[in-house]
C-alpha cells in the first residue's frame, strides 16, 4: 500500500484522463469489451487509491492476461493482423492499470499513451482526427507535466506547460518533416481485408449502381498537369466485366492478377506510343479495399506498385486500404495506329453468353446480323431503339428471370448498368465482341484549386465494342437515353430522384453544398501537403531548397535551423544578460588586464588590481611600474569616485601598448 | 589617527608577538562597534588580546569564565535587599564593563549564553523591570574551545550572528616563538602598556568608520559575493542582509586602520573570511573553505 501511495490524485487522475484521450478513438474501431476491461481497470485502480482494495494479486493478474489473450482470440480470428496487434497493444496498455504503484509506471504508461495515441493513424489519416491526434499529444504531454508534483498538476498550468513544450518542439517537426527519410513499411502488418469495399465491386447485377447513386462520399480527386478532358471525354475505367450468367456481369476467371491475368508492372512492359500523352493526372483515390485504379484509356503509370492490364485498366499490386496517389499518363485510343488482332481466347471470351434464356434478344439481335449490317451498324441501331422509347431513372422496377428481355421489351426503364448490360447482351449476341466497362463518369470541376472531384454517386457503367478497324471503342448506351447523365452529371439528369432516400435533402441547400465543397478542397490540400507528401514529392521539395540533394546540403539544410535557433537563443541571452553595462573604469581596465593575459600574466577572479599588480612586478619587472601606476589610477576611477582618474587611466592604458610588454 | 592605530597595533605586538593581522582584525572588530568571537585551542592567547586591548584603548575590562552552573544574574547582576538602608540595591554584573571576556561561553547553559547575547545585541540590560544602559563603548570577547565539545552547549547558527567576526588566532610562527621564548614575560609586559587614546577619541574614531566611502564598483562586488553565496549550490545557507552589512562595516573600519577614506577590493577580502566564515553554511558545515572559494571565484572586477 505505501507504494500506491506515491502517486497523488492529480497524478492518477492526469493519467486516467490522457488514457481516455488516446483510447478514445481506439473504441469505436476496436471490440466493446476492451472498453469494459479499461473501466474496470481504473475502477479497481480509484478503489486502491481510496484504500478499499489492494493492487491485484500476481494470481488475478495473470487471470486478467489470460481473459484478455482469449478475448482476443475470439474477437480476432487471425493474429498477425493490423487490428489485432493494435487491440493487444491497447488491452496491455488498459492492463498496466492495475500495476500503477509508483511514478516510474506513471511515466510508463504516459510514453505508452503516445505510442496508442499514433495509431490511430494507421486506420485513419483526415483532418478531424489528425486534430485530434494534436489534442491527444497536448493532454498527454500536460499529464506528464503534471507527474512533478501537486504544485504543476493544476489544469491551467500543466496544460499551458504542454503547449509551450509542443510549440517550441513545432520547428523541429517541421524540419523533420521535410527532411527525415521517408523509409517504406519495414515489415509489413496485413491490414484486415474484411472490411467492406466500398465503391465498385468486382461484379454488376442489378441495382448496384443505383445503390452508390445514393452516395455522395468522394471517390477520386484529379488534378491535371495540363489540358483537362472535356466533361464527355471524362470516363475513369476501373472494371472491365466480360463474364455473364444471365443476371450478374463479372470479371470472369483469368483476368484478375491475382488468378493469373496478364499485368504489367513496369513501364517498359508494354510499349508506349511515339506521340507524348494527352493528359497528365494525379489521381487521390480514397480507400476502397480493392485493388482496382481508375484512369481514362489508355493509361500508364509510373507510380510504384502500380501496373496496366491488357484490358487498359490500372492495378494496384495490394488493395487500396487508405488514401493512394498516382500519377497517370493517358493516350486517347485514336493513337495507336496499329490495332492488334483480337486473340481466339479474347474473342470468344468477349462473345460469351449464357446458354440460354433472353430469347428475344437474341433473336433481335441475329435479325441484324443477318441483314447484313456491320458492326457499327448495329450498334447505331440498338441505339436508336433505345433512343426512341426508354427512360432514365434510378429506380427502375424490378426485373424477373429474364433480365435482358424484361428490360429491352417489357420495362424499358433503366439506369446505366441496365443499358451497357443489354447493350453488351445484344452486341454479342449479334457476333461482335463486346464487354462492359464500370467506374466513373464526370465529376466537379473545383475551379479554386484545380482539381477534379469524383464522387460515388459520378459510378457509371458502359460499354466498348471491337472492331477490326479500330479496334476496342467506347459506346455509352446511356448517352442514348439521357445524354444530360454525361455532360452534366447524374445530379441534373435525375433531378427529382437524385438522392431522394437521404435523411436530410442537404444538397438542395446550396449554402451547404458550397461548404462541403469548401471542406473537400481543405482536404484535398491537406492530402497533398501532408499525408500524400512521399519520398517523391519529399525529393521535389528538398530539390527545390537545396537546388541538388547531396549529404552536405542536406546537413546545411538540417543545422541551418538549428544554427539561426541557437543564435537567436544567444543574442536574447546577450540581451537579457546584458542589463546594465560595467561601468566605465572596470572596462578599461578589463581591457588592461587582457593585454596582459596576452603576453601571458591573466589575472585570476577573485585576485584584488593591488595583488594582481604586485604579481606582475614580480614576474615582470619591467611591467611594474607601469601596472602600479594603471592600479592605482583605476583604483582612484572605481573606488574614489575620482573623474579625473578616469581619464588619467584611459591616457595610461592608450601608452601602455602590447609592443610594449613584448 | 594612522599614528595612533600604528602605535596601538605595535602595542599589542609586544605581548602577542606576530599576530598582527589578529589583532588588526580585533581592533577594526572593535571600531565597527561589533563583538568578537574567537575559537582556539587554550593558551593561544586569547586572553592576552583580550586584555592587551582593554589596556592599550584604556577600557574597564572584565572577565568570565563559563560554567555550566552559571546563571544569567551571575552575567548581568542582581538586586540584593541591604539591611542598612532597608532596601534594594543592584549590584552590577561583569557585563557592565567596557570590554568584557566571555571564556568558554560554549560551556555554559543557552539561558546564560542568550542574557550575554542579549545584552550584546540591545546594549542594555533589563532586571527587576528596570533597563540599565551598559557603558559605552562595549565590547564583548567570547571565546569558544573548538575541541572537547562534550558537556557544552555550541552556540546555534543566530546566535553566532551576532558576533561580527570570529577569528582564530592560529599557533604562532617560529620567530615570533623564538621570542617569545627569549624575551620578557608577556605578562609583565601587559601591566606595562599605557593607554594610547581615551574613551572621546575611541568613539570618535568609530563615528569615522561609517565615513569610508564605498563606490558603487565596490558594492557591486559585494553584491555580487552576496549573491553567489545566494545562489551558490555549495552554499546551503546564503549571506543574509545583516550579515553584508557587517561585511561592509568591517571592511570600512579594516580600511580606516589602514588610513583608506575609501574601500578597496582588498578590504572586502581581507575582513570577509571573519565576518562570513560563521554565517555560512556549506555541505561540510563549516564556511571557512567556502569563503576560500567565493573569494577565487567571484571576479572582483564588473564584468
Amino acid at each position: 500500500m505505501e507504494s500506491s501511495e506515491r502517486l497523488p490524485r492529480e497524478s492518477l487522475l492526469w493519467i486516467f484522463a490522457a488514457q481516455f484521450a488516446a483510447l478514445l478513438p481506439q473504441f469505436a474501431i476496436l471490440p466493446l469489451w476492451i472498453v469494459g476491461a479499461w473501466g474496470f481497470a481504473v475502477y479497481w485502480r480509484l478503489e486502491v487509491f481510496r484504500g478499499r482494495r489492494d493492487l491485484p494479486g500476481r494470481q488475478v493478474k495473470l487471470l486478467a492476461v489470460l481473459l484478455s489473450v482469449a478475448g482476443l482470440a475470439l474477437s480476432y480470428r487471425q493474429w498477425f493482423a493490423l487490428e489485432p496487434m493494435v487491440a493487444l497493444l491497447a488491452v496491455s496498455f488498459t492492463l498496466k492499470n492495475l500495476e500503477l504503484a509508483n511514478r516510474r509506471d506513471a511515466f510508463l504508461s504516459l510514453l505508452l499513451s503516445y505510442f496508442v495515441a499514433a495509431t490511430l493513424f494507421v486506420f485513419e489519416q483526415t483532418i478531424p482526427y489528425a486534430v485530434y491526434g494534436v489534442a491527444c499529444v497536448l493532454i498527454i504531454t500536460a499529464a506528464l507535466a503534471a507527474q512533478m508534483g501537486s504544485h504543476s498538476a493544476g489544469p491551467r498550468r500543466a496544460l499551458g506547460l504542454s503547449v509551450r513544450l509542443l510549440a517550441q518542439a513545432v520547428p523541429l517537426m517541421v524540419v523533420l518533416f521535410i527532411a527525415a527519410p521517408r523509409l517504406g513499411p519495414l515489415w509489413a502488418v496485413p491490414q484486415n481485408s474484411d472490411g467492406a469495399s466500398t465503391g465498385i465491386s468486382d461484379s454488376m447485377s442489378p441495382g448496384d449502381f443505383s445503390e452508390l447513386s445514393q452516395s455522395d462520399d468522394p471517390a477520386l480527386r484529379i488534378a491535371f498537369d495540363g489540358p483537362v478532358p472535356p466533361p464527355e471525354q471524362r470516363y475513369w475505367r476501373g472494371l472491365v466485366y466480360s463474364d455473364f450468367d444471365g443476371r450478374r456481369w463479372s470479371q470472369g476467371t483469368g483476368v484478375d492478377h491475382r488468378e493469373g491475368g496478364r499485368v504489367y508492372w513496369r513501364a517498359s512492359g508494354r510499349a508506349l506510343p511515339e506521340v507524348g500523352p494527352r493528359y497528365r493526372y494525379r489521381v487521390i483515390q480514397e480507400a476502397t479495399n480493392s485493388p482496382w485504379l481508375f484512369a481514362m484509356a489508355r493509361p500508364d503509370s509510373t507510380t510504384d506498385g502500380v501496373g496496366e492490364t491488357a484490358d487498359d485498366r490500372l492495378l494496384k499490386r495490394k488493395p487500396v486500404y487508405s488514401r493512394f496517389a498516382y500519377e497517370v499518363r493517358s493516350w486517347p485510343r485514336e493513337t495507336f495506329s496499329d490495332v492488334a488482332p483480337l486473340t481466339d481466347f479474347e474473342r470468344r471470351r468477349n462473345l460469351q453468353l449464357p446458354p440460354g434464356g433472353n430469347e428475344r434478344t437474341r433473336r433481335w439481335a441475329a435479325s441484324f446480323r443477318d441483314s447484313g449490317l456491320d458492326a457499327e451498324g448495329i450498334s447505331r441501331r440498338i441505339l436508336q431503339f433505345y433512343n426512341r422509347s426508354f427512360v432514365y431513372t434510378l429506380k427502375p422496377p424490378a426485373l424477373g428471370g429474364d433480365t435482358v428481355d424484361e428490360f429491352l421489351f417489357g420495362t424499358q426503364q433503366g439506369f446505366c448498368e441496365h443499358f451497357a448490360g443489354s447493350y453488351v447482351f445484344a452486341m454479342r449476341a449479334a457476333g461482335v465482341p463486346a464487354r462492359v466497362v464500370a467506374g466513373y463518369q464526370g465529376g466537379e470541376w473545383v475551379a479554386q484549386e484545380e482539381y477534379l472531384l469524383v464522387r460515388q454517386y459520378d459510378a457509371h457503367a458502359w460499354a466498348e465494342i471491337w472492331t477490326r478497324e479500330r479496334g476496342w471503342q467506347r459506346v455509352d448506351p446511356t448517352a442514348a437515353v439521357s445524354p444530360e447523365r454525361i455532360r452534366e452529371g447524374l445530379q441534373r439528369a435525375a433531378a427529382d430522384e437524385f438522392m431522394q432516400d437521404s435523411l436530410l435533402p442537404l444538397h438542395r441547400i446550396s449554402f451547404l453544398k458550397q461548404l462541403r465543397l469548401e471542406w473537400d478542397m481543405i482536404n484535398y490540400r491537406w492530402y497533398r501537403a501532408v499525408i500524400g507528401f512521399d519520398s517523391e514529392q519529399q525529393e521535389d521539395v528538398l530539390q527545390q531548397l537545396l537546388g541538388e540533394i547531396s549529404p552536405l546540403r542536406l546537413a546545411i539544410l538540417l543545422l541551418l535551423p538549428l544554427a539561426a535557433v541557437l543564435l537567436g537563443v544567444l543574442v536574447w541571452l546577450w540581451w537579457s544578460g546584458r542589463g546594465r553595462r560595467a561601468p566605465l573604469s572596470s572596462r578599461l581596465y578589463r581591457r588592461f588586464c587582457r593585454r596582459l593575459a596576452r603576453a601571458g600574466l591573466e589575472r585570476r577572479p577573485g585576485e584584488t588590481p593591488r595583488d594582481f599588480a604586485r604579481r606582475v612586478r614580480e614576474q615582470r619587472p619591467q611591467l611594474g611600474p607601469m601596472a602600479a601606476r594603471i592600479t592605482a589610477a583605476f583604483e582612484k576611477a572605481a573606488y574614489g569616485d575620482d573623474p579625473a582618474a578616469e581619464k588619467q587611466l584611459r591616457r595610461l592604458l592608450n601608452r601602455f601598448q602590447l609592443s610594449k610588454i613584448k | 589617527m594612522q599614528k595612533i592605530i600604528s602605535a596601538i597595533v605595535a602595542d599589542i605586538g609586544k605581548v602577542l608577538l606576530g599576530k598582527e593581522h589578529q589583532v588588526k582584525l580585533a581592533l577594526a572588530c572593535l571600531l565597527s562597534r561589533g563583538h568578537l568571537l574567537i575559537e582556539d585551542l587554550p593558551g593561544m592567547g586569547k586572553t592576552t588580546l583580550a586584555h592587551a586591548l582593554a589596556q592599550v584603548l584604556g577600557l574597564s575590562y572584565k572577565r568570565v569564565q563559563f560554567t555550566s552552573d552559571m546563571l544569567p544574574a551571575d552575567i548581568l547582576g542582581v538586586s540584593i535587599f541591604e539591611r542598612d538602608s532597608g532596601e534594594f540595591r543592584f549590584h552590577e554584573g561583569p557585563v557592565f564593563s567596557q570590554l568584557l571576556l566571555a571564556d568558554e561561553i560554549n560551556r555554559s547553559s543557552p539561558k546564560t549564553q542568550s542574557a550575554l547575547l542579549e545584552a550584546m545585541e540591545e546594549r542594555q540590560v533589563s532586571i527587576d523591570g528596570e533597563t540599565r544602559r551598559l557603558p559605552e563603548p562595549f565590547f564583548v570577547i567570547a571565546t569558544q574551545n573548538p575541541l572537547h565539545q562534550s558537556g557544552t552547549f555550541a552556540l546555534p547558527e543566530s546566535q553566532l550572528d551576532r558576533f561580527l567576526m570570529r577569528i582564530s588566532l592560529g599557533y604562532p610562527t617560529r620567530e615570533a616563538e623564538r621570542a617569545l621564548f627569549q624575551g620578557v614575560d608577556p605578562r609583565a609586559q601587559l601591566q606595562r602598556l599605557k593607554p594610547r587614546v581615551d574613551i572621546a577619541a575611541l568613539q570618535k574614531m568609530q563615528g569615522l568608520v561609517g565615513q569610508v566611502k564605498a563606490s558603487d564598483s565596490l558594492l557591486d562586488y559585494v553584491e555580487r559575493l552576496v549573491l553567489h553565496t545566494r545562489q551558490s549550490p555549495e552554499c546551503a545557507v546564503g549571506l543574509s542582509p545583516r550579515g553584508a552589512l557587517a561585511l561592509l562595516h568591517a571592511a570600512r573600519a579594516w580600511a580606516l586602520i589602514h588610513g583608506r577614506g575609501h574601500l578597496l577590493p582588498e578590504d572586502i577580502q581581507a575582513v570577509l573570511p571573519t565576518v562570513a566564515g560563521h554565517r555560512l553554511q556549506g555541505e561540510g558545515g563549516d564556511g571557512s573553505q567556502l569563503v576560500e572559494r567565493l573569494m577565487h571565484q567571484v571576479d572582483v572586477i564588473a564584468a
